[in-house]
């Protein structure tokens, strides 16, 4: 991605731009919406209980912004609410880098390369996630690339002096809604598998809310003036995986010296000792 | 929440190439901790102190002031350090040159390459001949090509560097490490092992025996090793893990390795986690292959090195 080159090219009209953006927006959309459930508490009888294994039903991981049909591959709807059209907002040069990534999508994609797959995307991927908590702690461990992240307070500052592929959360609860704030995520990161993108300059305010027992509904308000000309929302829903034995499953993902790349899969059996390192057994055998 | 613009131009500045194969951010501030958990073992006595907590537990004065949930159980939550012990391919010195990750032997080096090897492994004579081919194969390490580093070995991690985020309810333990970002979510139900299921970290089963929680590791796909100087296991390895909280700081962690195909008498292994300050946190560590520099791998993983016969 030559994101670098876009920055370079965008910052001047960034800078006057952001002022204006960040006055216009808020998240209200939320507000009001649905009628409000009133979820369990954790033993402190405060917080609420967001446990257990969620996952997404539909394939925007495809793309956000919906795609037909495709063989093996529901359609899907634009997860993006506002703007209203669900398209996001790209300023021209990033449009074009965006219809750039678009067509080199087989290969260029990062989760192709066994990246960790940032924030978003890896809310919305078709395998689950576990929420973790107790009072004061909140964490997310995603079963793709067994990526987690741990969601810190925002009574401290943000660690934001590396970009990391998961970035850096800070939350607070805002009534019975987890708040959090996403910064320093590297530019290296696709939405989906579209080439829909962003730079090292996003930030996301994501709200996790409970609308039922077994349902979180995810909304997401992304930030980037380099990228996009206004800030840009997107919502969904995570089902509670309800089936007996349910977990997250180990999974490996690694690309090897030849490009390729591989899901490791402990319930695959030609994964139990598919290794070299058990030919010392062999003599013993004989 | 704005980030100021200084610190945002620093970011930039320092992201790390995409050509860098391993990303690994060591915090220079853990050697202070380093220093500190050494100076501590070194004055206290490691093996008083472990002894005592091995066969009797927590003191009854102590036990009562351990942090607790709701149901009694002692709280392991929080951030933890290993302090010292363990892991047998690196060399934690003194100022005196006592390897103290080798379980106090003098010498230098890296316990694996330099110095002597510490002998905590009894093999079985072709696990024996195994394990010293692997020691001169040392880049055959799964863990160097990013594989998640099993049990114990992802707490087992040099001493000082990658702590472990512990967040506990009534149902789980989850260990988030820092290194490899190798997660174990560890129901505390004793359920039974599944069937048909091998991972590099096995299936973890957890129970309270009083105030210890005891692990039972089962299910490995048997391409482990236990560390960077060609120590190993197999898909026989078993790991019984107790971890008791000593103080509201400390965490003793013992694993008993057994694998009967490997090894003629099971392995002890036991080190203290320290309890990170509050105002440090847990880092991303991201492991990328694929930089394709073929000279790296062997034929058989598709690269240009030759096996060494």
């Amino acid at each position: 991605m030559n994101v670098r080159l876009l920055r370079l090219a965008l910052r001047s009209t960034a800078v006057s731009g952001i002022v204006a953006v960040l006055a216009l927006t808020g998240s209200a959309q939320t507000q009001g919406r649905g009628a409000s459930f009133s979820p369990a508490r954790l033993w402190d009888g405060k917080t609420p209980d967001f446990r257990g294994i969620w996952q997404v039903r539909d394939t925007a991981y495809v793309n956000i912004e919906g795609h037909p049909a495709e063989k093996g591959i529901a359609a899907s709807r634009s997860i993006i609410v506002d703007p209203p059209d669900g398209k996001i907002p790209y300023k021209p040069q990033a449009l074009a880098q965006r219809q750039e990534n678009y067509k080199n999508r087989a290969t260029a994609d990062p989760s192709l390369k066994c990246y960790q797959a940032g924030v978003p995307r890896a809310t919305y991927l078709p395998t689950p996630l576990q929420i973790l908590q107790s009072p004061g702690n909140f964490a997310i461990v995603y079963q793709e690339n067994h990526a987690f992240r741990v969601f810190h307070p925002d009574t401290r500052p943000h660690f934001d002096s590396a970009d990391w592929w998961m970035g850096d959360t800070r939350y607070r609860w805002v009534g019975d809604t987890l708040v959090t704030d996403v910064v320093a995520l590297t530019d290296h990161l696709w939405f989906d598998q579209a080439g829909n993108f962003h730079s090292n300059e996003i930030h996301i305010v994501e709200r996790y809310r409970m609308t039922g027992v077994d349902t979180i509904e995810y909304e997401a308000r992304i930030e980037d003036p380099l990228v996009y000309s206004k800030p840009w929302t997107l919502r969904t829903v995570l089902h509670r995986i309800k089936e007996p034995g349910a977990r997250i499953i180990e999974d490996e993902c690694l690309e090897d010296a030849n490009g390729v790349r591989h899901h490791i899969s402990p319930y695959d059996p030609k994964n139990l000792l598919k290794s070299d390192y058990s030919r010392w057994k062999k003599p013993a055998e004989k | 929440m704005q980030v100021p613009h200084r610190l945002r131009n620093q970011r930039r500045a320092r992201r790390p190439r995409e050509s860098e194969k391993v990303v690994k951010i060591i915090r220079t501030h853990h050697r202070f901790g380093l220093a500190a958990a050494l100076c501590f073992l070194l004055s206290a006595g490691p093996s008083s102190l472990l002894r005592a907590h091995v066969t009797q537990g927590p003191t009854s004065a102590a036990s009562k002031t351990l942090p607790r949930l709701p149901g009694g159980r002692p709280d392991l939550q929080g951030l933890w350090l290993k302090s010292a012990g363990g892991f047998q391919g690196l060399f934690i010195g003194s100022l005196d040159g006592t390897n103290l990750a080798a379980g106090g032997a003098r010498g230098g080096g890296r316990g694996g390459r330099g110095g002597p090897v510490p002998t905590r492994y009894e093999y079985t004579p072709e696990a024996e001949a195994e394990r010293m081919d692997r020691l001169r194969r040392g880049y055959e390490d799964p863990e160097a090509r990013c594989h998640l580093p099993g049990v114990p070995r992802a707490l087992d991690q040099p001493a000082g560097l990658y702590p472990v985020q512990i967040v506990q309810d009534e149902k789980y333990v989850v260990l988030l490490h820092e290194a490899m970002h190798d997660v174990r979510i560890i129901p505390t139900d004793n359920s039974p092992h599944p069937k048909n299921y091998w991972a590099w970290d096995g299936d973890s089963r957890g129970r309270w025996e009083g105030d210890v929680f005891v692990v039972d590791v089962s299910n490995f796909n048997g391409r482990t090793w236990l560390d960077m100087a060609g120590n190993f296991v197999d898909e026989n390895e078993h790991v019984l893990e107790r971890f008791t909280l000593i103080d509201s700081d400390t965490i003793l962690y013992e694993a008993t390795i057994t694998d009967p195909t490997v090894f003629v008498k099971p392995v002890e292994m036991r080190f203290t986690l320290k309890r990170v300050p509050a105002e440090q946190q847990i880092l991303e560590y991201s492991c990328l292959e694929g930089e394709r520099s073929l000279q790296h791998y062997t034929e058989e993983d598709g690269g240009k090195k030759l096996r060494v016969k």
